[in-house]
């Protein structure tokens, strides 16, 4: 509990009280000049530089004005990084009162400072979800736009979010096909889509949400285009009647398929979405059979679905798309142009995230006016829509200036910005009409109605986008794609349980409003059974995941557990305590060493041409036994020993290869570990680095945008907020969203040189 | 309103019709974005047509090297698939990329590989990827900006989406840079290709009919930009400009397209999608390619044959072992020769391109004549992850700049972006340096 006090809320009696006794009798104050000058000047000075850094002659009582530097000092003396091991150190409690003192006379002092990130636009994922919302019509988004790369780990930074002429020619071409997609193509000709089962997935037990009695197979959701038919073709490994113990099933929307020869064949389908599944049957051999069915290629399983069409389309059909579009159907002529306009504003005041009027919408009805002249009526409309699809309002997060506020000065943006920013940080997608109207009535800016806005948007299915795209980046959740395994127990199944497993998790401490340390302690988890062999716990049972409570004394617990980031930060043949320990630093605890210097060995492994009979540990001992290696290594190997008994897939072990494994290390701060929950125990100690970072990490989310030392005040002031919840997901959100970074932003100068850092 | 269409679209129209050479006429100068202010697109710039053609994970190099050297030297296991291409064909040994060596483990290792290939230039950690201007974008600069699309980005799988070790995706996922902090993506769906080369649709005509609404969307949004400029910050300004500056790029190679489709050339059915059989896959990306050159709707192309730490599988190679899995052969003898069938099974699939470059009149000869292609990896063994000696092929004769049927041995530790200048050179673009480069090559 003092340590606490300490941390959050320190008296000036508990301040005072800080006095550490440093070296030869004398006594100083950890808030004292003479403090600095003994524990941190000695190194950080214009001479030494070490860390590239220089304290002398900055002026601690006004902290404020170097927040720059005195950030990152305060970020190395809380993880326990500064003054570093092997030089003097005052008591741990010191250096935190050293801290904390900094950080309140930098907040109290604190300019707080609502930089607004570039100009949004749309990534690839919201331009799918934006489609999606307004047409209820799901698109491939990658076969239409190139790829976002991601910066400050996430794929939603504005200045990251490049501009380039192959994403102009994606957005204009992607505005024509979307159009006539929605509406309906009557033009279009065929086209094929492949559905490939992935190369390593087992498929000898029952896939969660397959039928009863199937194993393995493939479950897809195919848009079907035009009333109109469409081929079939269907490969899979062993299971075509050859054999009458297997029978390979295809159902479509839940009713099996009678045809003659089920590889390839020809089907009239409405238009829009339906569910094919294709499933082998065994009735012989039972569920588990692992040598047939295995890997799909070599005998068994179900390989590839193609559907190629549409042929003979008899019409556009009766799809989601076309009913949320056609809000009227003109009876004559004369009806048409009313229509028309109707359609436009409707799509277009969701579109463009805010009320629109017909006079706004000029140009969009001349592509109405181009395309009926060319077709009908539809072909008007479609036109209509592919010119709100390519306009700058759909597809940027535009901002704009209050023309009565000084340049420098501070403003909030309005509701209907507030709106937008709301739902593309929980939803990853644009508001829905409620939010739209709360926000056109300003509403939203209300502290009640923004809460009440908040808990809805939690509480709604697209909140998972959080968990997709903030915790799937953040967590690495997407490079667990990436990853190759040599492990022979590794296939995508277990990829995929991984994935789960992590996702669900996150998942659920947001739908329950845990605190998020509950992501580092969990007493459960959630568990198929193939993950649950995986990590040797018994019962249970299908494909299909539940929570589970970890039994008494089971060293998981939490993320660290996981067998996602275990395996993510393993190569693909062994442990690296290295990546684990710098990826806990720096992901989990915002204390990220810096890269090792040019021109060292790095390469632990050899270059093959000796047979190596060291252990990982053995070589890492070696090489941290060069200084200029050691003063990182000695911070980060300790925290990826400590994690050894979990292999590279994340599977419990007590040997790596012949020898013991070894896991015993002294953290940075001195705290000696040897397991899993060691670490746990001693991160869960000082959890307030976690909750900080956690609060960093979604906050740059949340803002799209890199978070900056004068961002740290707020993240400090979220967090405060947050603790009567004990860092609750839910709290630490409306903290985010109400403070000034989110709801307001800086008049710009005009006449000032604008640097152009925006990524073009 | 419906007037506000047509007048725009045929002022246009019209003045291409009685213009004949679009780059000539001053208005339509103004209307080029800035890229292409700069470069001299004069008459005589080099026709040659440039690729770059990459392979992640290096080489089995002591199966790769030719053991003699010199003129008519002895095709070596992995590239004998090329030696009917003999005349064509130059072998580099003993180039090496000093910066793709840089901090970091063996993920940040991969990424460098990748980026230093054609850039010479170090790959910087930070918000925002910096890397350098590619050699092919420095050709592009000059010698595409008279084709519809200054340069082609191709590559065979799907973008990786999170790379590690703070280094943005962006070094990972393409081999071309425009600027120093502008990455090209690269495209892996044919059928998306083949609209870029030639319009959206199935038939001359309904390509036509799209070229001209998508010209009028443009022409629309251009228009509307100005109205919207007015109450945005500076910078938000300045974003929305180079928005509408790619936004005259794109009209401007729709245009150009239109142009450059004649009747001779046979345009083959549009591709239905991404072909499930790899080999199929890459075979389609060098068709198109060829098309590409063929036609000069582009002279400059890029393509990415695997990504870096592919798990690629190809059954056509006799090998069932991962791609990058089979890179860390542990100094197996059997997994190096193992390996060196991948290798060669792509070297194979280049030959194959190269036999339809070689099928292809151009001008006097035939399109391989008139190519400058270099094929090799940023990595030499995909074990130790080192860039010294990389494994580097030149195909095609530059038009007449470059002899073929040599194996030249390189002074040890030549810097690749020596031959990357020097490129540069065969192509017309001559410059003192590029990247790390401290010199030039004869060749």
């Amino acid at each position: 509990m003092l340590r606490r006090v300490l941390l959050f809320k320190p008296s000036p009696l508990a301040l005072a009280l800080a006095l550490v006794s440093a070296g030869a009798g004398q006594t100083v104050f950890a808030q004292s000049p003479e403090f600095i000058q003994e524990y941190c000047v000695k190194c950080h000075n214009l001479d030494d530089y070490s860390g590239g850094l220089d304290l002398e002659g900055l002026d601690f009582a006004h902290a404020e004005a170097n927040a720059d530097v005195w950030e990152k000092v305060i970020r190395k003396v809380k993880a326990g990084m500064m003054p570093p091991a092997g030089q003097e150190r005052p008591e741990r409690a010191t250096m935190d009162a050293f801290a904390v003192q900094l950080e309140q006379q930098i907040d109290s002092h604190a300019d707080l400072h609502p930089a607004a990130p570039a100009l949004h636009r749309l990534n690839r994922n919201e331009y799918a979800n934006a489609i999606r919302d307004i047409f209820g019509f799901d698109i491939d988004a990658a076969a239409l736009l190139p790829q976002d790369d991601a910066s400050e780990g996430f794929d939603n930074i504005a200045s990251g979010l490049a501009i380039s002429p192959a994403l102009i020619q994606g957005y204009t071409s992607a505005a024509m096909k979307v159009s006539r997609w929605v509406v309906g193509d009557m033009t279009a000709t065929e086209s094929s889509k492949s559905w490939n089962a992935p190369a390593d997935l087992a498929q000898d037990q029952h896939i969660e949400g397959m039928p009863l009695g199937t194993r393995g197979g493939l479950k897809v959701t195919h848009n079907f285009p035009l009333d109109a038919e469409y081929d079939f073709s269907i490969r899979a490994g062993g299971g075509f009647n050859r054999n009458t113990n297997i029978k390979t099933i295809v159902m479509l929307d839940g009713e099996e398929l009678t045809v003659p020869d089920l590889r390839s064949f020809r089907l009239p389908i409405t238009a829009g979405e339906h569910e094919l599944v294709v499933a082998v049957m065994d009735m012989k051999r039972p569920a588990g059979v692992n040598d047939i069915y295995s890997v799909y290629n070599v005998a068994g399983g179900v390989n590839t679905v193609e559907i190629i069409g549409p042929f003979n389309p008899t019409g556009p059909g009766q799809t989601a798309s076309r009913e949320r579009i056609f809000s009227c159907y003109p009876q004559s002529n004369d009806e048409e142009r009313r229509c028309a306009e109707q359609i436009a504003v409707n799509i277009a005041t969701q579109a463009f995230r805010a009320p629109v009027t017909l006079a706004e919408l000029e140009p969009v009805m001349a592509f109405y006016e181009q395309g009926r002249q060319q077709g009908d009526f539809e072909t008007g409309v479609q036109q209509a829509l592919s010119r709100i699809l390519l306009d700058p309002r759909f597809l940027f997060r535009f901002e704009e200036e209050p023309a009565d506020v000084a340049p420098g000065e501070a403003y909030r943006i309005s509701d209907l910005e507030l709106a937008t920013r709301l739902s593309f940080f929980l939803w990853s997608t644009m508001p829905d009409s409620e939010l739209l109207n709360v926000a056109s009535q300003n509403k939203l800016s209300d502290a009640g109605v923004l809460r009440e806005q908040v808990l809805r948007m939690l509480a709604d299915p697209k909140a998972q986008a959080l968990v997709d795209n903030f915790a799937g980046q953040w967590l690495y959740l997407r490079a667990l794609n990436d990853v190759t395994p040599e492990d022979s127990d590794f296939d995508e199944n277990l990829r995929q349980a991984f994935i789960e497993e992590t996702e669900l998790l996150f998942g659920n401490v947001i739908a329950e409003d845990r605190p998020v340390t509950e992501l580092l302690t969990a007493d459960y988890t959630f568990l198929n059974e193939r993950l649950a062999e995986h990590y040797g716990i018994d019962g249970v049972r299908g494909s299909h995941f539940r929570k589970v409570a970890y039994p008494a004394d089971n060293p998981r617990r939490g993320l660290l557990g996981h067998g996602s980031i275990l395996t993510v930060t393993s190569t693909a043949s062994r442990t690296s305590p290295v990546i684990r320990g710098s990826w806990i630093l720096g992901n989990l605890l915002s204390a990220p060493v810096p890269d090792p210097p040019p021109g060292v060995e790095t390469n632990l492994d050899g270059d093959g041409s000796v047979v190596l009979t060291s252990s990982v540990r053995e070589r890492l001992e070696q090489h941290r036994s060069d200084p200029s290696c050691g003063s990182c290594h000695s911070v980060i190997d300790p925290v990826g020993f400590s994690l050894e008994n979990f292999d590279a897939i994340g599977a419990w072990r007590v040997k790596d290869g012949d020898s013991d494994v070894d896991t015993s290390g002294v953290l940075v701060d001195g705290t000696p570990v040897a397991s899993a929950d060691d670490l746990r125990t001693a991160l869960m100690t000082r959890s307030e680095l976690f909750v900080s970072t956690f609060t960093e990490k979604l906050l740059t989310y949340a803002l799209g945008r890199a978070v900056e030392y004068h961002d740290m005040p707020t993240v400090r002031s979220v967090m405060h907020a947050a603790e009567g919840s004990d860092h609750s997901f839910t709290a630490l959100v409306m903290g985010i969203v109400q403070s000034p970074q989110f709801t307001q932003r800086i008049k710009s100068d005009p006449n000032a040189a604008v640097a152009v850092n925006t990524a073009q | 309103m419906a007037n506000y269409i047509s007048r725009k679209h045929l002022s246009r129209r019209t003045l291409l019709r009685g213009a004949g050479t679009v780059l000539a006429l001053p208005l339509l100068e103004s209307m080029l974005p800035a890229a292409t202010a700069f470069a001299q697109t004069a008459a005589g710039a080099s026709r040659t047509r440039f690729g770059a053609i990459y392979f992640p994970h290096g080489a089995t190099m002591s199966r790769w090297t030719p053991g003699d050297e010199g003129k008519n030297f002895t095709f070596s296991e992995i590239l004998a698939p090329l030696e009917a291409h003999r005349e064509h064909i130059n072998v580099l040994s003993n180039l090496m990329h000093p910066l793709a060596y840089g901090p970091g483990g063996a993920t940040g290792n991969h990424n460098r590989s990748c980026s230093t290939y054609l850039s010479g230039a170090f790959a910087q950690s930070g918000a925002t990827p910096t890397l350098g201007v590619t050699m092919d974008q420095v050709a592009a600069r000059k010698i595409g900006q008279e084709t519809p699309l200054p340069s082609l980005e191709l590559m065979v799988e799907e973008a990786s989406l999170s790379c590690g070790e703070g280094l943005s995706c962006a070094y990972r996922n393409t081999l071309s840079w425009q600027t120093e902090i502008s990455p090209l993506p690269m495209q892996n769906n044919p059928q998306v290709v083949f609209e870029q080369l030639f319009g959206d649709g199935a038939t001359p005509e309904q390509r036509d009919a799209r070229r001209e609404q998508s010209l009028s969307l443009l022409d629309s949004v251009t228009e509307q930009i100005s109205t919207l400029d007015r109450k945005l910050p500076s910078a938000d300004r300045n974003r929305l400009d180079s928005f509408l500056t790619d936004v005259r790029e794109i009209e401007r190679r729709i245009q150009q397209a239109a142009a450059r489709v004649t009747d001779d050339i046979a345009v083959p059915g549009k591709p239905t999608g991404i072909p499930d059989d790899v080999e199929e896959h890459i075979k389609l990306m060098y068709d198109l390619q060829v098309l590409a050159w063929q036609t000069e709707i582009t002279r400059i192309s890029t393509f990415m044959l695997a990504n870096e730490l592919s798990g690629a599988v190809y059954p056509g190679s006799g090998v069932r072992d991962g791609f990058h899995t089979l890179s860390h052969h542990s100094n197996s003898e059997d997994a190096k020769a193992r390996f060196a069938l991948i290798n060669r099974y792509h070297v194979g699939l280049f030959a194959y391109f190269l036999d339809k470059l070689q099928n292809t009149p151009d001008g006097e000869g035939t399109l391989l004549d008139n190519s400058l292609i270099m094929y090799g990896s940023g990595m030499s063994d995909g074990n130790s992850h080192n860039h010294d000696p990389l494994p580097i092929v030149l195909a095609g004769r530059a038009g007449g700049a470059l002899e073929g049927n040599r194996h030249l041995v390189l002074p040890s530790g030549t810097p690749m972006s020596n031959l990357l200048v020097t490129l540069l050179d065969k192509l017309g673009v001559e410059q003192e340096s590029f990247g790390d480069s401290t010199g030039h090559l004869t060749i």
